[in-house]
Parts: C-alpha cells; structure tokens; sequence
C-alpha cells in the first residue's frame, strides 16, 4: 500500500490525478496531429482510417515547395493576419477604452460592442455575403447613392475588393472578442497606479503609453495570439464570401487545405498543407506569448 | 410495502406491453440524400422507402438529409472513417472517386443474377467504372429554357429565341434599369459566374452551340475553337453586364422567380420552382425549348451500395435498389418527379396529361441523349472538382485582366492537361 501523504510519494499522487486528463488531451489532440503527419507522407488521393498503409514518401512537401498555389495562399494568410490582427487591435482598444469610462448607456454600449462576436459566423457570413452581393447588395446601393462609386463595386470579381470585403467581415467578427478581453485587462489596472501618475503631472497620453499599455502588455500578447490563429484557421466566412477567389486573391493556407483534401480528393497534399500550417503556428504562438510575457517583467 | 409491490408489478406490466407494441427492427439500412424533402424527388424517395419496408417489415431504412453543399465533403468522411451509408446516393460526377478508391460494390453479378434488363437505361453507360458497374442511373436529364413571357414583351421581343443570336438580343433588350435609378433591376439572362459545377454546365451551353466540348475522345480540348467561342460568348454576357454577376444557380433561380432575370437555362428541376413564384409572377414564367442546339444533358445522380458491408446487408441494398429501379417504382419518379425517368419504354400519357411541360422535357431528353451529350467532361471525371477550379480560375482572369478567349482557352488547356497527366 502506497502512502501517498508522505513527501516520498506525493508527486505520484499528482501524477495519478493528472493522468485521465493527459490521456484524453493525446487521444483528442495528439492522434489526429500524428494521422495528419502520416497521411502528409503518403502518396495518397484519400486516405481511410484503418485501412492499408501506403508507403512514406516526401511526395507530398515536394509539391507543397513547387505549388504556386501553397505560396501564394501563405502570402495571402499572412496579409491577412496583419491586416485583421492590426486592425482588430486597434478598433477593439479603442472600443474597450470608451466602454471603461463610465457615461450614460454603458451597459447598452458593451452590448452593441459584444453583439458581432456573440452572432453565429456562417449566419452573420451569410447575411454579409447578400450586402455584398455585386448586382443587388444594400452596400453597393448605398454607396451608389451616396455618390462614392459610379459603378457597382465587384466583391466576386475584384481580387483587391474580394480580401477587403474578407477582411472587413473579419474584423467586424472578430475585434469584439479583442475588446472583451482588453476591457478585462483595463479593469484589472490598480486604480492607484493612475492616481500616483496624476499626482506627478502625467498628461492623458503619458498615463496611457506609461500605465495602460505596459500593464495591457500580456492581454493584448494572448489576445494576439488568439486573433492570428482565428485568422489562419477561419474557414467560414472565406467558403461562404468568395471560397478563396477571385484568382485565389482569398485563398489562406485552412482554403488550401480544404481545398485539396475535400474539393480535389487529394488528402496526402492537403494534410501536408495542414501540418506546415499547424508548424507556423505553433512558431507564431511561441514567439508571440513569449515576447508579451517577457515585456510584463 | 405491498403497495409497492403491486406498483412495481403494474409498472413492469405497462413497460412490456408496450415494447411488444413497438415494432422490433432486425436490421436498418442507413441511407444519406440530399434529396430528403424535397418536393418531387424527395416524395419518390419516400414512396420507395415505404414500400420496400412493406416489403421488409423487419427492416427499417433511416434516411438523413445533408445539403448538396456539404454532400461530397460527408461522403468522403464517412467512407473515409470506415462507416458508408448502407444506401449510397451520390452525384453522377462525383462517384467515380469512391469507385476508384475500391469502396463501391461491383454490382455486374447482382445484376446478371436477378436478371435486371438495363438495355437502353438512360445514363446507364456512365456507371461503368474501369470495366465494373459501380452504380445504377436515376436520372438523365437535359436542360431547357425558362422564361418571363411579360419581361420580353415589355422589352419588346414577342418570339422566343430559338437560336444564339436571338437569346442574345432577347437578353440585351430585357436587361434594363425600370426605376430610372441608375441601377440594373432586370437582367435578360441568368448564367452562373460563381464557380462550381454549375458554371461549367451554363458555360456548356454556349460550347456545344458552338460545336465544341470540353474533351474529345477523352483528352481535354479547351483549346479548340467551340470552346473559344463558348468562351467568348459567356464573355460577352458577363462583361455587357446582361447577367447579375457573381451569382450562383440557386441565386439565379430565386431571382427568375421573382421576376429579376428574364431568362435562365436549367434542368427540368426548375419547374418545381417557378410552381412556388409569387402568383403574379408565376403566371408569366413559361418553359420552352433550349434555343442552344443541342441542349445540355446528362447524367445526374446514382445509387449503389460500399463494398465493406456484410453480405446480409448487401442483399439488403440491393432489395432496395430493385424497388427503385422497379417498372412501377420508375413510372411514379416520372409522375413525382415531372421529368422522365431512365428506365425505357414507359407510358407517360398520364404524365403528359398531368404536367403541360413533361412532353418537353422528354423531348429535350432525346434531344440530349441522341446528340451523346453529358455534361461530365469525358476522360476527367476523377479531376473534375479540380478542373472546374481551374476553369473558374482562368475565366475570372480573363475577365479580370481582359484577355481574349484565345489566351484564356489556351491557359486552362495547360493547366488541365497538367493535372491530367
């Protein structure tokens, strides 16, 4: 019989608690990366689970490195990320600061702020994807009317149009989340922290870049990180705007992968797709949370 | 506590009789369709469930609906993940991957052995997979024009159009801006400019008038003069603005039938629903014959049944591929589904009588069928999704960068025969 009380054994006790949930995280998480790695090095149209096993060959990544398609949709994801992350950050900031004052309607303010974020993607896409639409969309009427454009904007067929009207759903999806998350940073300031600055003469703007920002520093690092995975792996609202045209202007590395695995029938090049996309973000993730957590200390 | 007793015996009682009332399957046969609920073919598929089940009374079929959008995707998943449907429906295009993979029954013994006569069923050919009969054909149909008979009037054109030349004056003079807004209200003509398998099939149209087909005796042909000028007449349509752009074919039929486009080429499903127009409307929305000779047609969506299920289950399937493709099973999907089904040498009278367009729609299957065409490209069919891609592909580049419809045949030539091989 095994004491687990005594200093000796203490830790096995621990180990023991933490092992049903390290053994589902592997069944879960880590199974389905390694069938992914395996079906990347298969020279494969489809793969079945369980069935017989082609022999390994780097056939796959050979085409990864020669596709056009593969570095142009890396291209395309990291305009993407930087164009949304970016401006997510900043609309969500902003966004968060007003809503952590306290004025008349706040609460109805937070909710118009959160409102996006708590819409379901593919109906919001959906609705999105009717303002846009070329020849009978609300956005194009309006700015017709208004007397911005002359002629109907081409969401489906402009390349330029097609990522920004990506793009803007995204932010609008994605900054409320942003905010959310940096409102709960701003509340966790010690209020002293702004009395000390405003006793020594700090202005609006040096209280802002001298106590907000460096104590934001973490929040807005995992909220960071957070954003450009969502970016990289958003699928939905690119399928049901433009599925990744026109010219593969929309086309990101998750488009890619849905692309050859399920439109083509090629699992072997779209697993490969997936495992690279899974390698850049694990080294954007690292990077990012390292970075943020080093700039609190 | 002889109470309680008592209560736990009437309990016990209660609770067998009624299982013995519920009825107890031996078997169920999983059958996934896009078809569930939909009016006309989803009420066939019904009737063929309940009488196989009268058939079968300890066999249950349970039919699930996933969206044509996502068909493909679940399929493959399903028999990807080792667990088909019993039932397998799928797309006549998109079969020839799960035959190639080895996941579909070889149905040639099944077929020998019931002695099935599929002499002159429409479609039947493309079934045949590298020498196996992979499938059975549920439908071969052509395509046919629908037209708003008020907008041509008010636009001045009192004839339908029966040849290219006057399906392009018809939509140019029925495109108009009817407010004075500025702003296109109606569109003459309704094409698809969104990708997919239903752009080729609308581009397809302007190929054959041309002469033209995407292959010749199995080898691509996107560079050959019917397709240029296929080419060159969706071109046309598009960058003249007589087609709302970027539209899908769902989009198209939605705005036909509420009087936005006055013309859209379609199958013979269209007419189920031009039936659900608003009735203003619905009174000028007409079929006619596809002005475009010889009409689009082909083959449209197959039964058959995985080859890893145990070969109780696969008598099974096969029972239930017997009633759907039985004589009096084939005569309901023509009456369901108002549109001519594969199997020869039915009466149609009734159907005739019941329906003013299924004459036409017989009429353009002949059409169709006597000309050899089928809308899968022939010799592409494992890369056909990948094709359709490349095609959207090179025709949004060259109305983007204005190419000629030389340029733009000849880069989707390079690129097909890149990935064909």
């Amino acid at each position: 019989m095994i004491d687990f009380s005594s200093p000796k054994h203490r830790s096995k006790f621990g180990y023991m608690l933490l092992a049903p949930a390290v053994i589902l995280m592997a069944l879960i998480i880590i199974y389905p990366i390694l069938l992914s790695v395996d079906i990347s090095l298969q020279d494969v149209r489809i793969a079945r689970v369980g069935g017989t096993q082609a022999p390994w060959t780097t056939k796959n990544y050979d085409w990864l490195i020669n596709s056009e398609e593969f570095w142009n949709s890396i291209w395309v994801t990291a305009r993407m990320v930087f164009f949304v992350g970016g401006t997510s950050l900043v609309i969500g900031l902003a966004t968060a600061l007003l809503v952590n004052q306290k004025f008349k309607g706040r609460a109805l303010a937070r909710l118009f702020v959160a409102l996006p974020w708590a819409v379901p993607e593919v109906v919001a896409t959906v609705i999105w994807a009717w303002m846009l639409d070329s020849s009978f969309g609300v956005i194009n009427w309006l700015l017709l009317k208004a007397g911005f454009i002359s002629e109907a904007i081409q969401f489906g067929s402009n390349a330029t149009a097609a990522f920004f009207a990506v793009c803007f759903v995204m932010i609008w999806k994605g900054y409320p989340l942003v905010s959310i998350m940096l409102l709960a940073g701003l509340q966790s300031i010690p209020a002293e922290q702004y009395q000390a600055a405003k006793v020594d003469g700090a202005s609006v703007w040096q209280r802002f870049f001298y106590v907000t920002l460096p104590n934001l520093a973490p929040v807005i690092g995992v909220t960071m990180v957070m954003t450009t995975l969502w970016v990289f792996r958003d699928f939905s609202i690119i399928y049901v705007l433009t599925q990744g045209g026109p010219i593969g202007a929309t086309t990101t590395l998750s488009m890619l992968t849905f692309e050859q695995a399920f439109s083509f029938f090629r699992m072997g090049q779209g697993a490969a797709v997936g495992v690279v996309t899974m390698i850049i973000c694990a080294i954007i993730s690292r990077a990012l949370v390292g970075r943020f957590a080093k700039s609190v200390h | 506590m002889r109470r309680l007793k008592k209560v736990a015996i009437a309990a016990a009682l209660a609770l067998s009789t009624s299982m013995a009332t519920l009825p107890a399957f031996a078997e169920t046969l999983t059958f996934v369709s896009w078809m569930k609920g939909e009016p006309g073919y989803g009420d066939w598929w019904n009737e063929v469930i309940q009488k196989f089940e009268s058939e079968h009374p300890d066999v249950k079929v349970e039919m699930t609906k996933v969206a044509r959008s996502e068909y493909a995707d679940t399929m493959f998943t399903m028999f990807a993940g080792g667990t088909p449907p019993d039932i397998v429906h799928l797309a006549a295009f998109e079969y020839q991957s799960f035959a190639n993979e080895g996941w579909l029954e070889d149905l040639g013994p099944y077929i020998k052995k019931s002695g099935m006569n599929l002499d002159g069923w429409a479609g039947q050919s493309t079934c045949e997979w590298k020498g196996t009969t992979n499938c059975i054909m549920l439908l071969y149909t052509a395509y046919i024009l629908a037209y708003n008979e008020k907008l041509l009037k008010d636009a001045g054109i009192e004839a339908v159009p029966t040849d290219w030349n006057s399906l392009l004056a018809a939509a140019k003079a029925a495109t108009r801006d009817t407010d004075g807004d500025g702003v296109t209200d109606v569109y003459g003509l309704g094409v698809d400019s969104s990708g997919g398998s239903n752009m080729m099939h609308d581009m397809l149209h302007f190929v054959l008038d041309a002469g033209g087909n995407w292959t010749e005796n199995g080898k691509p042909a996107f560079n050959s003069p019917g397709v240029i000028e296929g080419l060159r007449r969706f071109k046309e349509i598009y960058t003249e603005g007589l087609t709302p752009k970027d539209a899908a074919a769902g989009d198209m039929r939605q705005l036909l039938v509420e009087g936005r486009i006055a013309m859209r080429l379609d199958g013979p499903w269209i007419w189920n629903v031009m039936k659900k127009a608003d009735p203003a409307v619905r009174d000028n929305l007409k079929l006619a014959e596809s002005p475009l000779n010889p009409p689009v047609g082909g083959t449209s969506n197959v039964i058959g049944m995985p080859s890893d299920i145990s070969d109780e289950k696969k008598a099974l399937v096969w029972d239930f591929i017997q009633v759907a493709t039985s004589k009096d099973m084939q005569q309901r999907f023509a009456t369901l589904g108002s549109s001519p089904a594969p199997m020869p040498g039915l009466d149609y009278s009734a159907e005739i009588a019941a329906s003013p367009y299924f004459e036409l729609f017989a009429k353009a299957n002949d059409k169709a069928s006597a000309a050899g065409i089928d809308r899968l490209p022939k010799g592409l069919e494992l890369e056909f999704n990948e094709v359709t891609k490349l095609v959207f592909r090179e025709v949004q580049r060259m109305l983007i960068d204005n190419l000629s419809p030389e340029e733009a045949a000849a880069n989707i030539q390079t690129a097909v025969e890149r990935i064909a091989g």
